[in-house]
């Protein structure tokens, strides 16, 4: 048999070039998102910063009231919404991702004001919302860990209206996430505490309710 | 990186660079000049049409090849030792055009074979008792014999009245052969001849000996030999073909045991044909389906497992915790945002949504070659959702027949 000619043996380079193209434009339209998403999560951020800091200073400087139910579930909500994607971002773009890593710092702060506010919220309103401090870790060793305890919070959240759950990452460059270890003595991760008192494992549910108000 | 992302990523690159050669095979398809006979140059041709328990539906595959404008043509009916009425239903509409003939049964290999020996066109059709055909077909399919080189035309197999969502998955299979066949037919590797509805020329068999008896894939075997004896097969869209689409999981797991186990045994035969003398086929379109074919077996398979793994942890563990299932419920605008980003910021997610863009490309080929489709985009759903599973599966059996060396028959 004779030796058969290719049809166009250019069509292969030009495939390369073209499958090449389009292999790489697609991470980049999904990383593109992801930063899109950043951004989202850095404009939310200052939102909520601003809307505690604002209701803060209107209350003691103005005596205004601070009861309002809605605001405080607005906050509260942006304020999960932005721990998650954060939590995403980082899975997406890396742990020592320099946007991620601004976010995460910031996101500390706004969890400590919102805690802060929520303290307010409990003593002037007659609120009983429980609170939860989760000290976690994203490093390899303790990172399955660190997620099985996400994941039971998470359960303990959808069971529990009145409950906030503030997480924070022990490996993050803060002084004040530093300052917050030493004052409840975190010397391994993942730990909680509950209402500022109980210092617990996250191993069981009904033993994390039970320290609930 | 783990293992599977290599290979999924590696079968993704493989897939855009495959989608995009074929895509340009397909476009330069058009301008190309072809040897086609002119209605005069027409010869004689030959339907043979091998039955085995088809009552039901031998008579409309009759009227239907009867209908056909084909100047010189005759019939020649094989009963493969049918135990129902199906010769007594052939023997009906026998006249001097159209023959009936009985004998043991012997499987389609021989049965084509018996109706070989008694054929006097110099081109042969062999149609499944269970196909129809529309009147040009076989017209427009003769024309592509003009050309020396050629020695087999293709049809464009379409799936006949597809009722549930079996039939619908194969309806769209089939539509998107219609690209990939055309893709082929211009890098002259088409290395398939659907059993269903095929045009050969005579001489082949004359020179290259019948049908291979006893072969799971008959006619994959032939399309092989008529490849790597230097020849080709082409293909006409334009020759819509009707087929009877498996009904049930059973039949069609089957079918799909016999053609896939077939494919590898054939190919094995025929594994001179992988390499660069034989251009495009050797060199990329069978090297390309055979590495398709494993990495879509691996990354199916693993999918599967992952996700029932995956779903029966969570079961467990949300069970464990009686965790308050109404609770998945509540939505609101934070969670379809929060989904939105985890589903689009995947770029597995972004390649299949691409992919299937390529998909909508096909669909638009197909319904320009055969007209108006029912029910399309309900079969583009269902085709998206089952047929990579069932795909990875058909193989997956397959591949476990083959190394075990299983015996399938056509019958």
């Amino acid at each position: 048999m004779e030796k058969r000619k290719f049809e166009n043996k250019n069509r292969y380079i030009i495939s390369i070039i073209i499958g090449t193209f389009i292999f790489l434009l697609i991470f980049a339209i999904s990383y593109s998102i992801s930063y899109f998403e950043l951004q989202r999560v850095s404009n939310l951020q200052v939102g909520v910063g601003y809307d505690i800091f604002k209701d803060k200073l209107d209350y003691s400087l103005f005596n205004a009231p601070i009861c309002d139910e809605e605001s405080f579930d607005k906050i509260s909500q942006d304020l999960s919404f932005q721990g998650r994607i954060i939590d995403d971002l980082e899975k997406k773009l890396g742990k020592q991702n320099g946007d991620v890593l601004l976010r995460k710092q910031f996101y500390a702060l706004i969890e400590m004001e919102h805690f802060e506010f929520i303290k307010e919220l409990n003593q002037k309103c007659g609120k009983k919302v429980d609170t939860i401090f989760f000290f976690y870790s994203n490093n390899d060793s303790e990172l399955k860990e660190s997620e099985e305890a996400g994941r039971i919070l998470g359960v303990v959240y959808s069971r529990n209206e009145n409950l906030i759950i503030y997480s924070f990452d022990v490996d993050l460059a803060s002084n004040l996430v530093d300052k917050l270890e030493n004052r409840y003595n975190i010397t391994e991760t993942p730990m909680i505490v509950i209402n500022e008192k109980t210092k617990v494992g996250v191993n069981n549910i009904l033993e994390i309710e039970r320290h609930l108000s | 990186m783990e293992i599977i992302t290599v290979i999924v990523y590696l079968s993704i690159y493989l897939g855009l660079f495959a989608t995009t050669f074929y895509i340009l095979s397909f476009i330069s398809y058009s301008k190309k000049e072809r040897k086609l006979y002119t209605d005069k140059e027409l010869p004689a041709v030959s339907v043979i049409i091998p039955a085995y328990n088809e009552e039901e539906t031998i008579a409309k595959t009759m009227k239907s090849i009867l209908k056909s404008d084909y100047p010189d043509f005759e019939i020649i009916i094989v009963d493969d030792g049918s135990l129902d009425n199906t010769l007594k239903i052939a023997k009906k509409f026998e006249n001097e055009k159209i023959r009936v003939f009985h004998k043991e049964n012997g499987g389609k290999g021989s049965a084509l074979n018996f109706g070989l020996k008694l054929a006097k066109g110099k081109i042969i059709f062999t149609m499944d008792a269970d196909t129809t055909v529309n009147p040009k077909s076989m017209k427009n399919m003769v024309r592509f014999f003009g050309d020396k080189q050629v020695m087999s035309v293709s049809p464009a197999i379409i799936i006949d009245k597809p009722r549930n969502i079996l039939q619908r998955v194969q309806y769209m299979e089939y539509l998107l052969g219609l690209f990939l066949r055309k893709a082929f037919a211009s890098l002259k590797s088409i290395y398939i001849t659907p059993g269903a509805f095929s045009a050969y020329r005579k001489s082949f068999f004359d020179r290259f000996g019948d049908y291979d008896v006893g072969n799971p894939t008959e006619d994959l075997e032939m399309a092989l030999r008529i490849q790597y004896r230097g020849y080709y097969t082409e293909n006409c869209p334009e020759a819509p073909a009707y087929t009877t689409a498996p009904a049930t999981f059973r039949e069609l797991m089957i079918q799909r045991r016999r053609w896939y186990f077939g494919f590898l045994k054939n190919l094995w035969d025929y594994r001179k044909i992988i390499r660069t003398k034989y251009g495009d086929l050797g060199t990329f379109v069978i090297p390309v389906a055979l590495i398709s074919i494993l990495f879509s077996v691996i990354v199916v398979v693993y999918m599967f497992f992952r996700a029932i793994f995956e779903v029966r942890d969570s079961l467990i563990f949300y069970q464990s915790v009686n965790f308050d299932f109404s609770s998945l419920f509540n939505i609101n605008l934070y969670v379809i945002e929060r989904a939105l980003f985890l589903f689009f910021s995947k770029p597995v997610v972004l390649f299949i949504l691409f992919f299937m863009a390529i998909l909508g490309f096909y669909m638009h080929y197909a319904s320009r070659k055969i007209g108006k489709l029912s029910g399309l985009f309900i079969n583009l759903i269902l085709f998206y959702i089952f047929f990579a599973i069932l795909f990875g599966f058909w193989w997956t059996i397959s591949i476990f027949y083959t190394i075990f060396s299983k015996k399938i028959r056509w019958r």
